[in-house]
């Protein structure tokens, strides 16, 4: 079937009113209802689009161009292209029937863009809006989120991904356990691994097969099980620890270069006591800003938590920073560019710390941001708590509740002891009153206009989302 | 000259025509309408004089709402969601008057059964009686057949109910299809195997074990029932527990042999309680379990139903050579696409397979698998196993798992690499809810459907797999 036929003009009476080809006005068919707009409009939707090709054929032919579909939705599609957002007559329509026409005709990145777009996303109006399902008795262990918000979620050997719109998953079966790391490198392939398992995987989640296995070739020559994956826009770095436990290592490996390994940082063996070098990174942040790659790690041990944040410099192969975390270990810590800060929740204290990334070389340089004498206390309030950021706000989830931060910028602001202003950091509970408590969380995700939040022992993810206009 | 002039006037596939349905305009072109096949009513409304195809619209008097959404259909070969506002009913009566069923069928079928992301989508139950004896599932259409209080009740691809004939039989254990319309029943109380026509409810024909010989041969009760191409096996249990398995031809419904004769006096001999019909080698695969105070007992064996002749068998406890002694099934099943036999022990609840191609001495190979939320999950006793779409399904108790085969790399997984004790995954398909609802008795697979019975529970649950994300929203 041709997608639309314009070799012939039609023998109605549309065929009076010839278009001028001088003009700007573009005359459409659609399933028998006749379409004006103009080509500034048609070309918005893009070169490779149907209609930027309707546009063209109307150059030199007189015909009106007919497209046989549905002239309900490319009334809805045409505001669209003219507005950039959705009417608000699309409510009555499936957004699933709006995507699948907007592929027909070639401008699904425009309703994408409209409805997941990273900009949307507002902290302070996120409200508990879906609820996704899983099938099966497992929950999730890992999330990973694309930018514009479609997610892949590890529960037990299974990933399931939910597209941009969240109405349609897909499920595939991986050689794990349980995968304990995830990244997603597109909304059809993902990296995987696990601390039970030898080798990273990364997943055709489309087919549902393995596309490449990499491994770290370690010196026991024994397994290489995956501690964390990151990613830059040009490299996977993934986190390696030896079946034995006795080293560990960083890869990295070229995204565009079909994963080749590029270099391999921060490599450690472990000779005697020395616990420090026992302890392999388990988050891998990269901060653009920087151009260096954050790996943080900690060891749960007789005398506490112990742990180390490095900062990695990929070229050099080496140590820019390294913070060292005696007293009140990271429970999790978080890097942010637009705030130019390191968060952490403290394990003991259970509050959260920042320290300014210009400030990062002193010793002791957290300031705490709650109650510092909580500091030394023997019990270990922050055990779970996960802190993530996005934008200019940090996520801190404690328990079943989620602390959203956010930084008050003051005019007068005093100079502090280390020379920098002082910085004032204001929490809020997020929610309303019915969605605070739950289960603990286990995971955050940020993905779109939307945050996702995964419970223990729930068989779904939770979404978090601002309204979006028209749906 | 003359052949251009007849080209003008013939329709062409991107010509446009106009519809009148029921006062609503409705253009569209000629290939569309053609999508639904050459016979439809649609293709033949196509075929008018060119010139009148857009000046002089065909009325056709029937509604245009459901016609938008079979026009959607035609043009991008989906569903639209305005469709929901519309039973199935209406609109496959609705696309039987246009002549595009089929399109409407492709379009609603589920979409292929993964038993990693399946949920339960309805409970089919009778109006009365709603206990389920025994129900037969048709792979083709994905269509039900379920056996209730003497009753046989028909649904069809939609699962909507088709209809419903009583039997003389008041208590249906065995069903199978072996014509479109013809039911093959049996039962453990009353003898014979008994032919119904389920599109007018007449009794159209029955199979007795008798032997002039032997007058003991008598009353003998249907266990299990399977069918070829052209005939239909079943197997016969006398009241002295000798039995058979007769061969009755399909088209004429008369007994045409009979073959593994045995005395039922042990359990390597007793009545085949489930048999199934391997299409590729023409073999018939018979088993069956007892279970006593001493444990499970049963046999496996394969027949050449040509002549009569036992190929392979196996029974359990007894042949001694099996690596698992003292560990016998509880259940056993024929994957027919892989070729593959599966059981399901009796003590460690272990699954192990066979190639039906290599079978020797001892064939099993017992699958392993680590997932830490199984590991407890109990023995095998009560457990069901059924094979559909290259995946073992098993109820254990209530509750329903899958073992599913990871695909390492593109394309089909190699068949050496098939029978290791790695290679199937397990998981669960149901949630801990559904496990409560009842034992599970039977599980079968039709139309990428699955189809589960529970022990005193009213109805059969229909599993699916959709690509539907099922996202619940809070407001």
């Amino acid at each position: 079937m041709p997608p639309f036929a314009d070799s012939r003009p039609p023998l109605n009476e549309l065929h009076q009113n010839k278009p001028d080809p001088s003009s700007n006005i573009v005359s459409i068919d659609v399933g028998g209802q006749l379409f004006q707009t103009t080509k500034q409009t048609l070309t918005l939707a893009g070169p490779k689009s149907l209609f930027s090709k309707i546009s063209h054929s109307s150059d030199h032919q007189y015909a009106i161009p007919f497209i046989d579909r549905d002239p309900e939705f490319f009334s809805i599609l045409l505001s669209l292209l003219r507005t950039g957002h959705l009417p608000s007559k699309a409510k009555a329509f499936d957004l699933e029937d709006l995507i699948s026409e907007a592929q027909f005709y070639g401008i699904e990145n425009l309703l994408l863009n409209s409805h997941s777009n990273p900009s949307q996303f507002e902290a302070f109006n996120l409200e508990k809006s879906l609820v996704l399902p899983l099938n099966g008795r497992d929950s999730p262990s890992a999330i990973s989120t694309t930018q514009f918000g479609s997610l892949h979620v590890a529960h037990g050997s299974k990933i399931t991904s939910f597209d941009w719109s969240l109405r349609k998953k897909s499920t595939i079966l991986t050689q794990f356990t349980a995968v304990d790391s995830l990244l997603a490198l597109s909304s059809k392939i993902a990296a995987a691994g696990a601390t039970d398992y030898s080798g990273l995987q990364v997943i055709d989640l489309d087919k549902g097969f393995v596309r490449e296995t990499l491994n770290w070739e370690n010196v026991t020559r024994s397994s290489s099980t995956v501690q964390a994956i990151g990613s830059s826009p040009q490299y996977l770095f993934t986190s390696f620890e030896s079946g034995r436990r006795n080293s560990n290592s960083i890869m990295v490996y070229d995204l565009q270069d079909s994963f080749r390994p590029v270099t391999e940082i921060g490599h450690s063996e472990i000779f005697g006591a020395n616990l420090d070098s026992a302890i392999p990174a388990t988050k891998l942040s990269w901060v653009s800003s920087h151009n260096l790659l954050m790996a943080s790690g900690s060891h749960s041990g007789p005398s506490g938590v112990l742990g180390n944040i490095k900062f990695w410099d990929i070229r050099s192969g080496t140590v820019v920073w390294e913070l060292k975390e005696k007293v009140d270990c990271f429970a999790d810590v978080t890097v942010s560019d637009n705030l130019s800060a390191i968060f952490k929740v403290g394990v003991n204290s259970g509050e959260v710390f920042f320290t300014d990334l210009r400030n990062i070389g002193n010793a002791n340089s957290w300031v705490c941001l709650g109650d510092a004498r909580k500091v030394i206390n023997g019990k270990k309030e922050g055990v779970g708590c996960k802190i993530e950021s996005r934008g200019n706000q940090v996520f801190c989830s404690r328990g079943g509740d989620l602390e959203l931060w956010s930084e008050v910028l003051i005019g007068s602001s005093r100079k502090g002891r280390d020379g920098l202003e002082e910085r004032v950091f204001r929490k809020n509970l997020m929610g309303r009153v019915k969605d605070l408590g739950g289960s603990r969380i286990t995971s955050l995700g940020f993905g779109g206009n939307k945050m996702f939040v995964t419970r223990k022992d729930q068989q779904s993810v939770e979404v978090w989302q601002s309204s979006v206009r028209g749906f | 000259m003359e052949r251009n002039s007849d080209n003008a006037l013939r329709t062409q596939p991107s010509d446009r025509i106009k519809l009148n349905v029921g006062g609503k305009l409705f253009e569209t072109t000629v290939s569309t309408l053609r999508s639904g096949g050459p016979d439809s009513l649609l293709a033949a409304l196509s075929n008018r004089p060119r010139q009148d195809l857009l000046s002089d619209p065909v009325f056709i008097d029937r509604d245009p709402e459901i016609f938008s959404v079979l026009l959607s259909l035609l043009r991008s070969n989906r569903l639209p969601s305005t469709s929901r506002r519309f039973t199935k009913q209406e609109l496959a009566d609705e696309a039987s008057y246009y002549g595009i069923e089929s399109q409407l069928k492709s379009a609603m079928l589920p979409s292929r059964l993964s038993g990693i992301d399946a949920s339960v989508v309805a409970t089919v139950r009778p109006a009365s009686d709603g206990v389920v004896s025994a129900f037969a599932a048709d792979d083709g259409s994905g269509s039900l057949w379920m056996a209730h209080g003497g009753q046989i009740s028909a649904y069809d691809s939609n699962l909507t109910h088709a209809g419903t004939i009583r039997t003389h039989l008041d208590q249906i254990t065995s069903i199978h299809r072996v014509r479109p319309e013809i039911a093959a029943v049996g039962s453990d109380t009353t003898s014979g195997l008994h032919f119904y026509s389920l599109s007018n409810g007449r009794h159209v024909g029955f199979a007795d074990w008798t032997d002039p010989s032997d007058p003991r041969i008598y009353k003998a009760r249907v266990t299990a029932i399977a069918d070829s191409p052209d005939s239909v096996f079943s197997a016969f249990d006398c009241y002295h527990r000798e039995n058979c398995v007769l061969v009755i031809d399909k088209s004429s419904l008369k007994i045409s042999s009979e073959f593994a004769r045995q005395s039922g006096n042990s359990s390597k001999t007793m009545v085949a309680g489930k048999l199934t019909y391997l299409p590729d080698s023409g073999v018939l695969v018979g088993s069956a379990v007892t279970s006593g105070a001493f444990g499970y007992s049963g046999y496996v064996r394969l027949w050449d139903p040509r002549s009569g002749t036992v190929v392979w068998e196996t029974n359990e406890p007894g042949s001694g050579r099996s690596s698992r002694f003292g560990d016998s099934f509880a259940d056993v099943d024929v994957d027919t696409d892989e070729s593959t036999l599966f059981k399901v022990c009796s003590k460690s609840g272990d699954l192990a397979m066979a190639d039906l191609r290599k079978l020797g001495e001892d064939p099993w190979v017992y699958l392993v698998d680590k997932n830490p939320s199984m590991r407890n999950t109990g023995g095998g006793s009560d457990s069901v196993i059924h094979c559909y779409r290259k995946q073992v399904f098993v109820g254990r108790d209530g509750g329903l798992e899958v073992w599913s085969r990871v695909q390492e790399r593109e394309g089909n997984v190699e068949r050496e690499n098939k029978f290791h004790e790695g290679s199937y995954k397990r998981n669960y398909v149901d949630k801990v809810v559904d496990s409560e609802r009842g034992v599970i008795t039977k599980i079968e697979g039709g139309g990428d459907r699955l189809f589960v019975c529970r022990e005193d529970s009213e109805g059969i649950e229909v599993w699916e797999s959709s690509s539907f994300s099922g996202a619940v929203s809070i407001s």
